[in-house]
Formats: structure tokens, C-alpha cells, sequence
């Protein structure tokens, strides 16, 4: 493996400008390109998925399905109906994520307001923020070793405790949101630390405990919901009480529209990532929870508590969660949560805290992608089934996860450091 | 490893001398003490709990008064608490634990029986337990072959879903039901295939993979559903018959659980005995174990390590596709979107409660079949003290429990979950 492996690749610009001998910038930038580091496999692995979210695209649709069944015939009606199919779906994506055409013609046009152009962004935003806090939820979990499944549950029980303070106190709006907030962490904290005092007590794993710790909670809000304490007084279906006004988060960008829904727990997300980001990598604690994760045994050795560090950490972890179901309660929810309310955010947040690496600032971004592909794929709807931003998800994080797969499908080189994954420990 | 040999000592340890249990003891004694409370303070003198052979014995129903059946069994697990607490020789222990906790379950059972309108419906609650134990057992069954090879395989519950939707579809376009029992094993097969060359050739960690497989297949299978909804018929339920064993069937309780069920009961009984039998008692199955215990020490005397795992976990992948199944095809019932709802999780579990063992599993499988079925039968009857919602979470919280080691510590393969790199050594 030497010198000559800057093997020309797609996304290479053009070369040839540059003379070939020496190490020089082109060269250095190819063969960057041609290797498995981190960046090149995020990149790859998200091209490989909207590939492959392309592929299924093309074969699950009954019409461009239909046109392969006379491909040697006419091929051009399956390459036209698949290519329209791709560019038509994607495109869809994109407008509900980012920037709508249509509205910009009618803004050019003088038809539309400066507010309406930025619904799509507004949206992503919107379904962003939660990915925010079940992302750090997980990763910041991850450094110490433990793959906290849990946040969709934590997420549920920190809506819960954010939504009654919400509704049952009568105080200023200055004290009675960020209480609420605040009641919220805690109780996604409370709740996230079960799978870790469990851990530290008896060994059980965290992914089981949490798992059934989600269903739990799923069930428990379902239950909650039909009782008399928290059922809405107005409506008949299954409905909570609304956030009194003083609790709701106020809208980030009601001056331009009163339609673009992204509020204040977008601001408290990014703040929660630059906490966590000083926890991990400038506090004592954060320092015992990377060595924990490092290495429990030689972390016990130096006198660290194994059992209060995993504890602790999924405290922190279920309340970053509780932020989640917060920012869910007293936002988008605010005029009351359904079962619907907390969709699949904690489990997403899992996808979230992988394509992020466990760190905050990749956490942030992977959250934006992610609540880009959320977005996109719900005002898609019908056109695009709506569980394509899930699948898109799970194959950019399966190849994340392996980056192995993908050296080896793109014939990559190895590295200097070795190829980087995540690790969560067996039984 | 040679720190266990230091403290483990067998021969010197007499299990005949009474040893005081002072946790389990206390818990025991408390749990029979709230037994008896509930009996003599909440429960009616009058009330009856009323058990009918709803089957075959129609006409028979024995109506057992609550308190005097709930004060006796309460009093069993209180003088298990008692006697553990007193000491009690080593040997006797797990044997009284068992007891009690029977005794403990089977007071609340009554109970929760005694309401009025609820009738324990014998026969058809035991059928129903079999039957519902089947995912449980599938998927557990499907992990002891991946963890004895070393193996972590928490995608079971991917591989269910992969399964259920496969299934129905299958049987849809080929119109034969047997057809897509077929199509949902090779669904699993292609789920673990990809799970085990992931964990043999490119050595990732196996418990993130797994996890991110279960959201594909979540991804995968409600994409497909949403697609697949547009064209007509792809998605119809499908049943299989049930099997009536003549005269066998008629026999009471035995009968109508046994020999008047689907061919799926059958399938997982011989199952458990086939994957028992192979793992023990063949060549291929002490090569498995070796494997998932000492990698090193099986590549030594000739095992291609990787290969094995590779195809053992492979083949896994057709068990749990047949218990993906079950879903659909064995409760007749159309494909919807994480309709597995978790099972495939609370399977690892039963895995983990049979230690690693296809007649532990069975076990174990039936015990949370049983919590299944009652949850369900005492949810449809109305008659339940307790909501419904927190019915259907005891197999989860029964799932905690036994995570949580209140039955003792079980021990993994040594290997389980460590790629094996013969480079390394």
C-alpha cells in the first residue's frame, strides 16, 4: 500500500492541473477521499443510503415496478418512470425540509411572505430539537459504556412531569417555564437512572432494563392519559390538559410568521450540548465517565466508584431525555399531549448519537440532518412513505456502526489511527 | 480463568449445614405477611374464586373460598421467609424459593380471580399460555444458538418483524400458507446472515449492530407496509388450521393444551428437544460451545472460529423468522407496523433466565407465557382491580425482575459477544 492508490473517485475534483509527483495538496486531498476515516465514512455512508433508499424507492413503487417487467423491450420507459420516481421523492424531501420551490416562486412572485419561506426550515428545526436531547441523552451514555435505549421512556416520563407542573401551578411565566423545564429533567433523570442503579446493583444490562422500561412508560402514558388528573376537561379523546400559558415555550420566530412553529427549547438544546460538552470533556465527572467507558477494571483499580459512575451518568442521561419530553410538553404539545406526541424521538436519538459519534457538536448536526429527514419525509406525505426518513436512519447509522462495510464495498484504505466505531459492552 | 480456581472450592463446602438467607428471606416473609393482610383485610369472606374446565368438563366448576385458599398459600411463602431467615441447609434453597414464589403467585392469582364476573377459565388460559409462549421461546431459542457460538444476537426482535411481514406476503402471492412460514424463515435467515457477517468478517460490536438492525427492520418493514398497502392483497391474513388429536383431545386439562393446538406448538416443542440434543449431545455442538466459550482454544484443535459462528448464526436466523411468524400467520392476522411490540426483547430475556439452555428456555418461555395469557384473559374479563395498562406490562416488569438476577446471577458464554480475530493470538 503505497503511494499510488489516489484511485480517481466521483466526488474527486478534477485533477490533472497539479503535477502528479509530489505530495501536494490534490494529491493529499485524493487520497484523503480514497480513505476510511471518519469524515470520508460519514460521507459514504450517507451517499450509500440515499442509494439505497433510491433502490427500494424504485422497487417498491407498483407503477415504476411495473415498467421493468417489459425492460428489454423498451428500457427507457423504466429508466425515465425510475429516474422521475428518485427525483420527484428526494425532491419532495427537500422542499419539506429545506426550501420550498413553489413558495419561492410565489415569494419572487409577491405572493408570499418572508415567514412562509422559511416554514421548511422552521419544521426541520422544530423536529430537530428533541433529536437534540435524546442524541446527548445517548451519547453521552455511550463514553461511559452503556447504550441507553431508554431515552424514548425517559423522554415520556420528563413530558409528564414537565406537563403537570405545567398545567396544576398558577405562577409568573418567569419562574413557572423554566420550573416546569427543570421538573421535566428531573423526571426523565429519575427514570433514567433505574437501568443504572440496576446495573451497578445486580449487573443487569442496560439495553433489556431500558427496553422494557420503554414499554412501560409507553403503556404508562397511555394509562395516564384516560385519568381523571391529566385528561383534558374538553375534549372526549385521549387528550391531556393544556400548558397553562405561562409555562408554554414562546415561539423563536412569531415576529415573521405566527405559522413557523420552532420555539426556545431549540436555544435550551444547543445550550444543553455545550453543557455536555464542558461535563465531558472539562469536569471531574466527565473524566470518570470517558475512563469508566475506557476501561471499568483499571478505572476500579484507580479508586473510581464503577456502580455510582453508571448510575450517575444515566441520571444525567434520562434527564437530558426529560429535556426532550419537556421541550415536546410545553412546545409542539403544549395544547395538550397525545400518545402521538413523543413519536419515535428516543429511539431516533439512538441514530442521532452514532451518526454524531458521541460527541455533542456531531450530536447537534446529525440532529439537524435527522430532523431535516423527519420532516421532509411527514410533509412528503403521501407521495413518499413516511418511514423512508426510518429507514434512511438505519442504514446511515448501520454503516456508521461498521465502518468496515463500507472500506470494504468502496475498496478504501485502512486509516492511520484504525477505523473508529462505537462500542457498548456484552452481557 | 485462573482467578476462579482460587475461589471456587466445591469439595470443601457441606450443603447440608444451614446457612441464613437474611435478603431473600426477608423479602419471602414480607411478601407472605402482605398475602395474608390482603386476605383477612381486603378480600370478602363470602368471595369465591371459580375454576371451570371450560373445554372438555363443561359442566363442572369448583368454587374455592379466596381467603381461606389465600391465607394458606400466604402462610407457605411467609414460612419459607421464616425458615430462610432461621437457616437452611444450601441444598434445600432453590428448591423453597421455587415454592414460595408458586405460592406468592398463585395467592395473587386467586385473588385476582376472586372479583366478581372472572372466571378461571382452566383450559383455555393453559392452551392460551402455550401458545403465547411460542414468540418467547422462538427467539430464545434463536439466541442460544447465536450466544453459545459467541454470538450477541439482540436483533431478534428485527428478525421478528422481518418474519411476520415476509410471511404474510409470501403467503399472499404464492396463496399457500406453508409457503410463507417458508418465506419468514429465509426472511430471518437473510437478517442474521447480514448480523453474522458483520460480527465474524468485519468484527463490529455486536450489540450496537443489533440494535441498529432492529430499527431497519422497523425502517424496512413499515416502508414496505405503507407501499405494499397500495396494491391490493398483499397484506391479507392468512390461518393455519388447529390440530384435534381425535380422543387425545378430549382428555381434560391435557387435551385441549396439548393435542388442540397449531402447528406451530408443535413445531417449537421438538424444537427445544432438537436444539438440546444438538448442542449436547453431537459433534457440531461441542465445537459451538467451545467456540462460544474458548475461541482460541477451539481454533487450536482445528475449528474455523468465525466460520462456525457465521453459519451457526445464520441458521439462528431460521428460527427467529418462524417466530416472526407467529405473529402473523399463527394468530391470523394481517402484517402492521411494529406489531412485535418488544417481544423480541423480553425473549433475550427468557434466554437469559433458561442460562443459555434449550430446556431452561422452555421454562422460562412458559412462565412468561403464562403472564401473558393471564394478563390478557384478566383484561378482557373486565373484572381486574387493576387497569389494564398495567396488565400488559407485567411480562416487561416480570422481564426487569428476572433481568434484575433476583433469581441468582447467570453467566454468559465466556465469549459471548467478543469477535474473534485468530490474528490476535
Amino acid at each position: 500500500m503505497s503511494t499510488d492508490t489516489t484511485t480517481p473517485t466521483a466526488d474527486q475534483p478534477e485533477a490533472g492541473e497539479t503535477p502528479e509527483s509530489k505530495p501536494n495538496f490534490m494529491r493529499l486531498f485524493g487520497r484523503y477521499l480514497t480513505e476510511a476515516n471518519s469524515v470520508m465514512v460519514t460521507i459514504y455512508s450517507l451517499l450509500l443510503a440515499f442509494l439505497i433508499g433510491a433502490i427500494l424507492l424504485i422497487v417498491s413503487d407498483e407503477y415504476t415496478r411495473s415498467t421493468f417487467s417489459y425492460f428489454f423491450s423498451r428500457p427507457q420507459d423504466a429508466w425515465y418512470a425510475s429516474r422521475d420516481l428518485i427525483v420527484e421523492s428526494y425532491t419532495a424531501l427537500f422542499e419539506g425540509a429545506i426550501l420550498n420551490l413553489n413558495t419561492l416562486d410565489r415569494y419572487a412572485a409577491g405572493t408570499a411572505e418572508f415567514g412562509d419561506l422559511l416554514r421548511p426550515l422552521s419544521e426541520t428545526l422544530t423536529y430537530a430539537t428533541p433529536l437534540i436531547f435524546t442524541g446527548l441523552a445517548v451519547g453521552l451514555a455511550f463514553r461511559a459504556g452503556l447504550f441507553n435505549i431508554g431515552a424514548q421512556g425517559q423522554m415520556i416520563f420528563g413530558m409528564m412531569g414537565a406537563l403537570i407542573i405545567g398545567f396544576a401551578l398558577d405562577l409568573p411565566a418567569v419562574i413557572h417555564l423554566p420550573l416546569a423545564v427543570i421538573a421535566g429533567a428531573l423526571a426523565g433523570a429519575a427514570f433514567g437512572a433505574v437501568p443504572g442503579v440496576l446495573k451497578a446493583t445486580t449487573g443487569a444490562h442496560e439495553v433489556i432494563s431500558s427496553i422494557m422500561l420503554n414499554n412501560i412508560a409507553a403503556l404508562f402514558l397511555v394509562w395516564s392519559i384516560s385519568t381523571e388528573f391529566l385528561h383534558s376537561e374538553t375534549k372526549t379523546d385521549l387528550i391531556t390538559k393544556p400548558v397553562d400559558e405561562s409555562a408554554v415555550m414562546p415561539k423563536l420566530l412569531s415576529g415573521l410568521s405566527e405559522s413557523l412553529r420552532v420555539n426556545w427549547a431549540l436555544l435550551i438544546g444547543v445550550a444543553a450540548a455545550v453543557f455536555t460538552w464542558w461535563l465531558l470533556s472539562r469536569s471531574t465527572f466527565g473524566f470518570r465517565i470517558r475512563a469508566v467507558g475506557f476501561n471499568e477494571h483499571a478505572s476500579a483499580t484507580a479508586g473510581m466508584r464503577i456502580g455510582s459512575t453508571y448510575t450517575t451518568t444515566m441520571a444525567v442521561a434520562g434527564g437530558l431525555a426529560g429535556l426532550a419530553g419537556a421541550a415536546l410538553s410545553l412546545g409542539v404539545g403544549a395544547a395538550g399531549i397525545t400518545t402521538n406526541t413523543a413519536l419515535e424521538y428516543g429511539f431516533d436519538g439512538i441514530t442521532v448519537a452514532l451518526l454524531g459519534r458521541a460527541k455533542p457538536g456531531g450530536i447537534v448536526a446529525a440532529a439537524l440532518l435527522f430532523g431535516a429527514l423527519k420532516a421532509g419525509a411527514l410533509s412528503a406525505q403521501p407521495d413518499v412513505p413516511v418511514d423512508i426518513s426510518t429507514l434512511l436512519q438505519a442504514i446511515i447509522v448501520l454503516f456508521i456502526a461498521a465502518p468496515a462495510l463500507v472500506k470494504a464495498i468502496l475498496h478504501l484504505r485502512t486509516p492511520r489511527g484504525g477505523l473508529v466505531t462505537l462500542e457498548a459492552k456484552g452481557w | 480463568m485462573a482467578v476462579d480456581t482460587m475461589t471456587a472450592s466445591p469439595a470443601l463446602v457441606d450443603e447440608s449445614v444451614p446457612v441464613r438467607y437474611a435478603k431473600a428471606g426477608a423479602v419471602f416473609a414480607a411478601l407472605g405477611l402482605f398475602v395474608l393482610v390482603i386476605a383477612f383485610a381486603v378480600v370478602g369472606g363470602d368471595d369465591k374464586t371459580l375454576i371451570r374446565f371450560d373445554k372438555t368438563l363443561t359442566d363442572v366448576e369448583w368454587a374455592m373460598p379466596t381467603t381461606v385458599v389465600m391465607a394458606v398459600l400466604g402462610a407457605l411463602t411467609a414460612a419459607a421467609g421464616a425458615w430462610m431467615l432461621a437457616g437452611i441447609p444450601k441444598r434445600r434453597f432453590k428448591l423453597v424459593s421455587a415454592i414460595a414464589v408458586t405460592a406468592f403467585v398463585f395467592s395473587l392469582l386467586f385473588w385476582a380471580y376472586s372479583q366478581p364476573g372472572t372466571v378461571f377459565r382452566a383450559e383455555s388460559i393453559l392452551a392460551g399460555a402455550l401458545f403465547l409462549s411460542l414468540p418467547y421461546l422462538f427467539g430464545a431459542l434463536s439466541g442460544v444458538v447465536c450466544e453459545r457460538s459467541g454470538v450477541i444476537n439482540i436483533g431478534i426482535e428485527g428478525q421478528f418483524l422481518m418474519g411476520a411481514f415476509t410471511g404474510v406476503l409470501v403467503a399472499n402471492i404464492t396463496g399457500n400458507v406453508y409457503a410463507g412460514m417458508v418465506g419468514a424463515m429465509v426472511a430471518g435467515l437473510l437478517s442474521t446472515m447480514l448480523l453474522a457477517l458483520l460480527a465474524t468478517k468485519y468484527q463490529v460490536n455486536q450489540v450496537v449492530v443489533g440494535v441498529i438492525l432492529n430499527l431497519l427492520a422497523l425502517g424496512f418493514t413499515s416502508f414496505m407496509y405503507d407501499q405494499l398497502k397500495k396494491a391490493e392483497g398483499l397484506n391479507s391474513a392468512f390461518a393455519v388450521p388447529t390440530l384435534s388429536w381425535g380422543p387425545l383431545a378430549d382428555i381434560p386439562v391435557i387435551g385441549p393444551v396439548l393435542f388442540q393446538q397449531k402447528i406451530f406448538v408443535y413445531i417449537g416443542l421438538v424444537l427445544v428437544f432438537v436444539v438440546w440434543f444438538l448442542l449436547y449431545r453431537t459433534r457440531w455442538g461441542l465445537r459451538t460451545r467451545a467456540v462460544g466459550e474458548h475461541p482460541a482454544a477451539a481454533d487450536s484443535m482445528g475449528v474455523n472460529v468465525n466460520r462456525l459462528r457465521y453459519w451457526n448464526v445464520t441458521v439462528a436466523g431460521l428460527i427467529s423468522g418462524f417466530g416472526g411468524a407467529w405473529f402473523t400467520i399463527a394468530n391470523s392476522l394481517a402484517f402492521s407496523k411494529n406489531m412485535t411490540a418488544g417481544l423480541g426483547f423480553v425473549a433475550l430475556a427468557v434466554m437469559i433466565v433458561g442460562r443459555w439452555n434449550p430446556l431452561g428456555v422452555l421454562a422460562g418461555a412458559l412462565i412468561f407465557g403464562f403472564t401473558t395469557q393471564v394478563a390478557r384473559d384478566l383484561d378482557a374479563s373486565g373484572g381486574s382491580v387493576v387497569p389494564g395498562e398495567f396488565l400488559q406490562m407485567l411480562p416487561y416488569a416480570v422481564t426487569l425482575v428476572v433481568v434484575a438476577g433476583l433469581i441468582g446471577k447467570a453467566k454468559a458464554p465466556a465469549a459471548d459477544g467478543v469477535p474473534y480475530n485468530p490474528g490476535d493470538k
